[in-house]
């Protein structure tokens, strides 16, 4: 018996001892634990038998073996070079990494490449397609909740929560208009909403400041009947040629006064609005079914 | 030629590199180049809206505000397209941020007015309800510095050919051109121009009084910047 074997050995009943050590008591040797654990143990032992058959052999071979075969005719410093065919796992290897590059050139990597945007515009698609069939047919409720909270989101940082546009920091939603927002409007005129009433309102209809405030209040208190010079007053300046006897607007010509309802609610998201205030973005980003549903929320607000 | 380089060691490490290097450089470095060009309708800063890039350095917004949108959905909806490299091309630096503890600021000039900032740098828990957001009052007392925002200007069209004066096109096909003045005083005139469109929109009393009596307020400038970011 030669050394090697002799330190094989020695190493081999080392590293099951280490084994048992390790894991002994649960792999059942004393009688108990599960099968699991047994197989376990049984593969640890085989795999150190295993290694140290596989490491003897080898360490066993370099002291052992001379080489045979045909020199290469180069050498350097006298260190000489085998000209051995070539093993056969490895030449198929090697044209199979050909034919796969060549695949994977023309097709793997333009046709089948990962990308981030790729990825992206797969999952917008698939979320359109879900909130499609999802909200198909909404009846009012789902509507106006969905506008609460698509509000929430996209309304209530300027608005607030309650939608009273923060201590006048916006327009308050659950009013159609006040007082200040009809004076300015017909003192400087209106031409916000280009896309849906693209003739806007010339300036100055009314110049007596005693007919401006009897139009802002009656305006803003909701064309009350009883008041006869409010409405007197919204006669004299033909407001009522364009946004109706109660205001209620025209298509095209005049947006309605008197309240909120969905058509207004998106000509304002459609070319944001700039008054006596201050200015609204337009929310272009917003899809068809959100701004139903904001209309249906707003319109709400006020009732 | 490999007898030579097999025999030394250095030059064989030499000739490794750009070997492997070269595969790196011809499939990296075009696309880089083109993704850093301009988007069309990314435009450089006016005077203005640098001085308030500045106050927004100075600031440290971006400490809590990045500006950069990935591409999630979430992130889209709320903030609007996700972001491109080529539309960081006139950032020197860039502000891309790495925490969001309060939003994205990318594109808030498409959501949000000038008389909405000015509220919320007064005090933004009025406006947002439950902000952690500080006040920053001394923004409307602070004057922004147009001399370094000149400066910058100067310094980038000369080394970094940033096209002021020239013609730059638009997404929607017309032209736009951001103008360089040609002086000190031409710089300060133009900003002040620009401050007076926003200050206009602003309800501060002090603030507009600055800005008539030819001063302008570091919050004039945030704001020529923030409505800037699109």
């Amino acid at each position: 018996m030669n050394k090697t074997v002799l330190a094989a050995i020695i190493v081999t009943i080392a590293m099951l001892g280490f084994t048992y050590v390790a894991v002994g008591s649960a792999g059942g040797m004393g009688g108990e634990g599960d099968w699991v654990n047994k197989l376990a143990v049984l593969g640890a032992v085989v795999l150190v038998i295993i290694t140290s058959f596989v490491v003897t052999k080898y360490v066993r071979q370099m002291q052992n073996d001379t080489a045979t075969g045909k020199l290469a005719e180069e050498n350097w410093d006298g260190i000489g070079e085998y000209k051995n065919e070539l093993p056969f796992g490895w030449a198929v290897i090697f044209l199979g990494s050909i034919v796969w590059a060549m695949w994977y050139f023309l097709a793997g990597y333009p046709v089948n490449a990962y990308s981030q945007i790729g990825e992206y515009n797969e999952e917008v698609k698939a979320h359109d397609v879900k909130f499609e069939a999802e909200h198909k047919n909404m009846d009012p409720e789902t509507l106006k909740e969905m506008g609460g909270s698509v509000f929430i989101v996209q309304c209530a940082p300027c608005h607030g929560l309650q939608a009273d546009g923060i201590n006048g920091k916006a327009a308050n939603l659950t009013h159609r208009l006040d007082e200040k927002s009809v004076k300015h409007v017909i003192n400087n005129g209106g031409n916000n909403f280009k896309t849906d009433y693209p003739g806007g309102m010339p300036p100055m209809l009314l110049q007596d400041p005693a007919q401006i405030d009897a139009v802002a209040k009656y305006v803003a208190s909701g064309f009350k009947a009883d008041d006869a010079a409010g409405k007197a007053a919204f006669l004299a300046g033909t407001c009522n040629t364009c946004h109706g006897e109660n205001g209620e607007g025209m298509p095209s010509v005049a947006p309605k006064i008197n309240g909120f309802d969905t058509a207004m609610v998106t000509t304002v998201l459609k070319d944001g609005k700039k008054g006596a205030i201050g200015a609204m973005p337009a929310f272009n980003n917003l899809t068809e079914a959100q701004v139903q549903a904001l209309g249906a929320y707003v319109t709400d607000l006020s009732k | 030629m490999f007898h030579w380089l097999e025999k030394r060691p250095f030059f064989f490490a030499v000739a490794v590199f750009v070997v492997i290097a070269f595969a790196g450089l011809i499939e990296i470095l075009p696309n880089f180049a083109q993704a850093s060009q301009p988007v069309v309708g990314t435009k450089p800063y006016s005077t203005l809206e640098l001085a308030g890039r500045h106050v927004y350095i100075k600031n440290s917004c971006n400490a809590c505000h990045s500006q950069l949108i990935r591409p999630f959905k979430s992130e889209t909806d709320r903030y609007g397209h996700y972001s491109l490299s080529g539309e960081y091309a006139y950032d020197r630096p860039f502000l891309w941020g790495s925490k969001r503890t309060g939003p994205d600021l990318m594109r808030v000039g498409n959501y949000r007015t000038t008389d909405w900032h000015e509220n919320h740098m007064k005090d933004p828990a009025a406006v947002v309800p439950g902000s952690i957001m500080p006040a920053y009052g001394w923004m409307f007392k602070n004057t922004a510095d147009i001399d370094t925002a000149y400066a910058e200007q100067l310094t980038v069209q000369k080394v970094f050919a940033v096209p002021y004066n020239k013609e730059i096109p638009l997404a929607d096909g017309s032209k736009a051109t951001v103008a360089l003045a040609d002086s000190l005083e031409g710089a300060h005139a133009s900003a002040l121009e620009e401050a007076k469109v926003i200050a206009a929109d602003m309800k501060d009393q002090d603030v507009k009084d600055a800005v008539a009596a030819g001063t302008i307020p570091e919050i004039v400038a945030l704001i020529a910047y923030l409505n800037s970011l699109k």
